[in-house]
């Protein structure tokens, strides 16, 4: 744990090096607009996880590297994205600027064991909230609600209108995801294609090795922005997927903290402007209404 | 096959020319062997006569001239030359039999895959020759359980059981201990007394008086001296013969 | 452990395909391997030219990238697999077979020169004298780094199930970890020994044949 500290303190250091020297750095910061406002005296109760990380100056954050719109690195090494925003404004709120945050890529399998481990001390990667998950973690949020839905080559071609379309159409998601359990679980009989990573399932779609591709349709939104017309959304969004905030188990502080710091970005329009400048501008949409915190 | 003009020769090299990079190994060389002659190549090292005996059977390529053999020029690839090199059997210096094969079946392997015997007629006749040469109670062990003068005499039959036309002989004693090199000397020189046609590169003075009708003598990648044992050993023409006959019998 | 066990019908059932993708490859791969090391060594140009291409260009792929190739390119020149097991088994053979080629022709090279001198010198051809004399002898010393190539198809499987729709040992994890969150580290385990229960034994079996195969010189 404190070798961890160390390192990410380090590598923080490191990071902030690299933006002074770094023009390149400093327009890519700028590039993803949503400039926080990053708290100058903040006080915590001394023992509390924010007074640890406040005193550090330096959190280690979770997030997707490869998720369009939510986390995703671009070739400056930089995560950008909706997941992103939302870690940067916890951090503000600890008093942490943005480049003093340690990013650290999860992917679904990895999330839990990180926190378990202490390796992060938050994960903000498309995080589903499910009841199996808060056994061994804990959740702040939701801050956003994706809905699973489905994805087909323009024009509609087989008539999905749903995923009572399943059983009849070659269906393609990701192994272990939580769309591709739903797709089982409920329609044992459907032909399902499982690959490791969203733009292979897109690969296979546009090769007619797939009728339609599920997930999350924000995922399969910009999916859809980046295809160049060949593929549209059905729509009809069938499950709900609330994405929170991961934390290790127990620290009941640093949950209520997280969540006031979401309700207050709600509040204050920091929010909404975080969805515009990611998600938001990949998909052209409007932000939503956000969904209400649940301090369980 | 059919049969040649009595005055055609069986090996004929006309006007060969190899080099090995800058280095011009043979030089002009014109050289005709009869049907039934035995000729002895000698020369001092690097002379090129190891390489002359290669390129008869084209282990070595020529750069320009023309090799026949009964004829027949030498195909340049593939299975016409396999075919032609099949009736020219080769004796090397460092016997190479065949490591993972029994001495029998070193002795069967180029009859029954290029000649096409049935593996009983192969190894009749296989046991017939390993007798011949002395060790037909070798044939079930493998070349490493034998000795180097036993290998090279294995390797003979090995040659012979093809059937060639004419066998080459490349330094086949240089790698013996000298106690084991008259056994294969002997069974050479009953090989020429039978009448095969042989080219032979040797360091073995005595084989060739005894055996040879010819010594051809090397030296820089020409031929220095083309005359009968006795001719050569009493009254060399060349002073580099005379040279290096003076060197070898003093020894 | 409970994870493990508890989902032992599905570790099972994608150690079977594991297998079967392993041998499947394994068998093409060697004898693809072993005419592509016959290719190099041949005296025919454009067969050494095609040998070499071949090796150069495949061996410095990332297996990831022959995988997309097989089962995304090829569609677009409409060869599509809809059988995923059987493009793994094309993108593995392909894969393999540059390594056993390099395998292949050490071991030829290791055999004495005058072997195939002798072998042609008798009128065997090229192919004859490869396959009666040079690769029967290259072969005993190349088993081990052939078992070598063998171990790490075994493991290069694992790319097929972790990510192009192949139901391997691989492939069964991450939803394991999904409905047991937690978890990973004995699914991985698990998974590390579904492998292992074929490579180890895989290893054993080398080095006896080795043993066996020893020859003298």
């Amino acid at each position: 744990m404190r070798i961890t500290r160390y390192a990410a303190a380090l590598a923080a250091a490191g990071v902030v090096l690299a933006g002074c020297s770094s023009e390149a750095g400093d327009q890519a910061e700028d590039a993803a607009g949503n400039t926080v406002d990053v708290q100058e005296d903040v006080e915590f109760e001394a023992g509390t996880t924010m007074a640890e990380l406040a005193e550090a100056g330096t959190i280690t954050v979770g997030t997707k590297f490869d998720q369009p719109g939510f986390g995703l690195v671009g070739p400056d090494g930089e995560p950008e994205g909706f997941d992103v925003e939302m870690a940067k404004i916890v951090a503000a709120e600890l008093g942490i600027a943005p480049e003093d945050i340690e990013w650290v890529e999860t992917v679904s399998a990895n999330r839990e064991p990180f926190l378990q481990n202490g390796q992060v001390d938050m994960v903000v990667a498309t995080y589903t909230i499910n009841d199996a998950r808060k056994e061994i973690i804990d959740f702040a949020g939701p801050y956003y609600e994706a809905g699973q839905d489905i994805m087909v080559a323009a024009g509609n071609p087989l008539g999905v209108t749903g995923p009572e379309s399943f059983p009849d159409i070659r269906t393609c998601s990701v192994n272990g995801s939580t769309p591709a359990q739903y797709v089982q679980t409920n329609y044992p009989d459907a032909q399902l294609t499982l690959f490791g990573e969203y733009s292979q399932c897109a690969e296979a779609l546009r090769n007619g090795q797939v009728d339609a591709v599920t997930t999350d349709n924000v995922i399969l939104t910009g999916l859809v922005a980046q295809s160049d017309g060949d593929f549209e959304l059905v729509g009809n969004a069938f499950t709900e997927e609330p994405y929170g905030i991961g934390i290790p188990k127990g620290d009941d502080e640093f949950r209520a903290f997280i969540n006031d710091t979401l309700e207050e970005a709600y509040e204050s329009g920091t929010w909404a402007d975080a969805w515009d400048a990611t998600a938001g501008a990949i998909t052209d949409t409007e932000a939503p209404e956000p969904p209400a915190v649940d301090r369980y | 096959m059919t049969e040649r003009p009595a005055g055609e020769p069986l090996v004929r090299l006309s006007g060969v020319n190899k080099w090995f990079g800058e280095l011009h190994v043979l030089q002009d060389i014109d050289l005709t062997i009869d049907r039934g002659e035995v000729v002895v190549v000698i020369g001092p090292s690097g002379s090129g006569k190891s390489t002359l005996c290669r390129t008869i059977n084209r282990l070595e390529s020529i750069e320009n001239g023309e090799i026949t053999i009964d004829g027949q020029r030498l195909p340049e690839e593939g299975k016409e030359l396999a075919r032609l090199r099949a009736d020219v059997g080769m004796v090397f210096q460092s016997f190479n039999l065949f490591a993972h094969k029994t001495v029998l079946e070193n002795v069967t392997l180029g009859p029954i895959k290029v000649r096409k015997q049935s593996k009983a007629d192969a190894e009749k006749r296989a046991r017939e020759l390993l007798d011949r040469v002395g060790v037909g109670h070798q044939a079930d062990k493998v070349p490493a359980q034998l000795s180097g003068g036993q290998q090279q005499r294995v390797a003979i039959a090995r040659a012979l059981a093809m059937d060639p036309k004419v066998m080459l002989f490349d330094e086949p004693t240089s790698a013996l201990d000298p106690e084991m090199i008259n056994e294969v000397l002997d069974v050479m020189t009953s090989l020429a007394r039978d009448g095969m046609t042989m080219i032979v590169v040797t360091h073995e003075m005595g084989f060739a008086r005894r055996a040879a009708n010819r010594v051809v003598f090397m030296d820089g990648g020409r031929i220095v001296e083309s005359a009968t044992p006795e001719e050569f050993f009493t009254n060399p023409t060349s002073d580099r013969a005379k040279d290096f006959l003076s060197k070898i019998l003093n020894h | 452990m409970g994870v493990v066990v508890e989902n032992l019908d599905l570790f099972w059932s994608g150690f079977l395909r594991t297998l079967l993708m392993s041998v499947a490859a394994g068998v093409i791969a060697l004898l693809l391997g072993t005419v592509l090391a016959g290719f190099r060594v041949s005296p025919v140009p454009p067969l050494r030219a095609l040998g070499t291409g071949y090796v150069n260009v495949v061996r410095n792929t990332p297996l990831t990238a022959v995988f997309v190739l097989v089962v995304f390119g090829l569609p677009q020149v409409d060869l599509t697999f809809q059988n995923y097991v059987l493009a793994a088994i094309v993108a593995l053979s392909v894969y393999t077979s540059a390594f056993v080629c390099e395998v292949v022709r050490s071991g030829i090279n290791s055999v004495a020169a005058g072997q195939a001198e002798a072998a042609r010198a008798l009128g065997l051809t090229f192919r004859q004298s490869l396959g009666t004399v040079v690769l029967p002898q290259a072969f005993r010393t190349v088993v081990p780094p052939l078992g070598n190539v063998w171990i790490a198809l075994v493991k290069n499987t694992s790319i097929a199930g972790g990510g192009f729709a192949v139901a391997d040992i691989a492939f069964y994890g991450p939803s394991i970890i999904r409905d047991n969150p937690g978890s990973a580290l004995w699914v991985f385990a698990g998974v590390a020994f579904f492998y292992m229960v074929i490579t180890v034994p895989s290893a054993i079996a080398i080095s006896r044949i080795e043993r066996r195969t020893a020859i003298v010189r």
